[in-house]
């Protein structure tokens, strides 16, 4: 039972929705997003595992995790640029960065914490990210009907967690030197509100692609 | 200690609150926007429909008028000099041997003008086609058909006209226009010349139809509801984003000039 959290369950619910609507899916990139969910719910377990059941340190899974993840949302955002603009070079650029950070972080900390100033680092450039599609977006003369529209609100998805996430990075610190009950409960909680939205909007977000596809199939 | 944590775990709160409401507002605007973007493509496509009616319309009305022609043609014109060959061959009689090549002759002549007839009746029913020769032409058709009456001194001056590529609906429906204001002169305006003007500027194409004919109050003829020909004038001028200028007075002819972006 140690491993059901709000957490993983949200994370469980989203990978068992993007593996029905997603599975067939003809465009890789989603189908990338579903192993991307089992990869993430795996992380979570095995994070749980190793601090409540071998009593270990998970830095170095979730640091691992991190590139993970970084290298998922890129390739996602960089896929969807591709309907409106298609640049390789920033995505190369923005990648050769983080790994710069990711590892002067990484060795500058000896690989024992957790490298959380290049993952504020991350939510910022995601963050921005977003707001950029949203920019493609309204620029596009293409109407598009936003409430059906997948890549939307996956992307809605994404700003909401990063952005909600800021103040949470911005006080790491303090909650690294603060080890009370309180103050590991509201990093607790806010990051489990920041996942609901999160897996919440991909989920319906999978579930759009999903009845475009259908529905595209079925006119033919 | 407990109170500055407590402190600082709500300022957590309220900051991570704060991050959400702003992305919250973000996508709130962006759907309002996105739907004046679908308010904005309805009526393009609406317009669009519309064009595209008004098109099929002129498309129709060029065909009644072409058919109308031929039907008045047929009756009045070739029907007759049918009829009088007829009546020429019936007279031919074989006792009076001196007559039959005269009547003959006469029948000869009155079916050769029949051909006549019939080859310039078949050149209007091509007419409808003659928009894809340029306006210019189709033009030149009609009145030609016009000037058998003999009843107007019709100047026709093509200027610098060019027919442009993919220009053929707004070509149509200038065509429409033009027939329908001939219509008017023919029907209402008892005018003996008609000046017609085609005139090609780089970004403009220019038609205007002067008649010498009675006129008429134009601001009284639009209140007392008398200007539907003339609404229509306006109205198939704007779908093809052009202006209607009418210029009219009582006694002193009409000048319609009709102005559209070309090519």
């Amino acid at each position: 039972m140690i491993y059901v959290t709000l957490n993983t369950v949200s994370e469980l619910l989203c990978f068992l929705v993007g593996l029905f609507c997603l599975a067939n899916d003809k465009q890789a990139i989603w189908k990338l997003l579903v192993v991307y969910l089992l990869f993430t719910l795996l992380v979570e377990v095995g994070g749980i595992h190793l601090r409540r059941v071998m009593h270990t340190s998970n830095v170095m899974l979730y640091n691992f995790a991190l590139i993970m993840e970084c290298l998922t949302v890129s390739i996602v955002f960089y896929q969807f640029y591709r309907n409106h603009k298609n640049k390789m070079a920033g995505l190369i650029i923005w990648l050769a960065v983080f790994f710069v950070c990711y590892f002067l972080e990484l060795l500058s900390s000896g690989f024992k914490n957790f490298v959380f100033k290049t993952t504020s680092f991350m939510s910022i450039v995601f963050v921005l990210a977003s707001m950029y599609y949203y920019y493609l977006i309204l620029k596009d003369e293409e109407f598009r009907e936003l409430k059906s529209y997948a890549p939307f609100w996956w992307v809605s998805g994404t700003l909401f967690f990063y952005f909600g996430s800021t103040a949470c990075n911005v006080f790491y610190d303090y909650f690294m030197g603060d080890r009370t009950q309180l103050s590991g409960l509201v990093r607790y909680w806010i990051f489990c509100f920041l996942d609901i939205i999160l897996y919440g909007c991909w989920s319906y977000s999978f579930i759009c692609r999903y009845k475009q596809r259908t529905s595209r199939r079925s006119s033919f | 200690m407990q109170v500055q944590t407590e402190n600082i775990a709500t300022l957590i709160i309220l900051t991570t609150i704060v991050f959400l409401i702003a992305p919250l507002f973000l996508l709130i605007f962006i759907n309002q926007y996105n739907k004046r973007k679908r308010k904005h493509a309805d009526e393009k496509k609406a317009l669009h429909k519309t064009f595209q009616n008004e098109l099929l319309k002129s498309q129709m009305e060029v065909q009644e008028q072409t058919l109308q022609r031929v039907a008045i043609d047929l009756h009045d014109n070739i029907g007759q000099l049918l009829s009088l060959t007829a009546i020429t061959l019936s007279a031919v009689s074989i006792n009076d041997q001196a007559g039959i090549p005269e009547k003959i002759n006469s029948a000869e002549m009155l079916v050769k003008r029949s051909i006549k007839e019939l080859r310039q009746l078949s050149r209007i029913i091509y007419g409808e086609e003659l928009i894809s020769n340029g306006l210019a032409d189709a033009i030149r058709f009609e009145l030609e058909w016009l000037n058998k009456s003999a009843a107007y001194t019709i100047v026709f001056n093509p200027l610098n006209y060019v027919q442009a590529e993919n220009e053929a609906a707004k070509e149509i429906i200038l065509f429409r226009l033009f027939q329908e204001i001939i219509n008017n002169i023919i029907k209402h305006a008892t005018a003996t010349t008609i000046d017609i003007t085609l005139q090609q500027s780089p970004e403009n194409l220019t038609l205007s139809i002067t008649d010498n004919g009675k006129g008429f109050d134009l601001n009284a003829a639009l209140k007392e509801g008398k200007g539907m020909g003339l609404k229509t004038i306006h109205k198939r001028a704007s779908l093809i984003n052009g202006t209607a200028v009418v210029s009219s007075a009582p006694d002193k002819g009409t000048q319609i000039e009709i102005i559209i972006p070309y090519p």
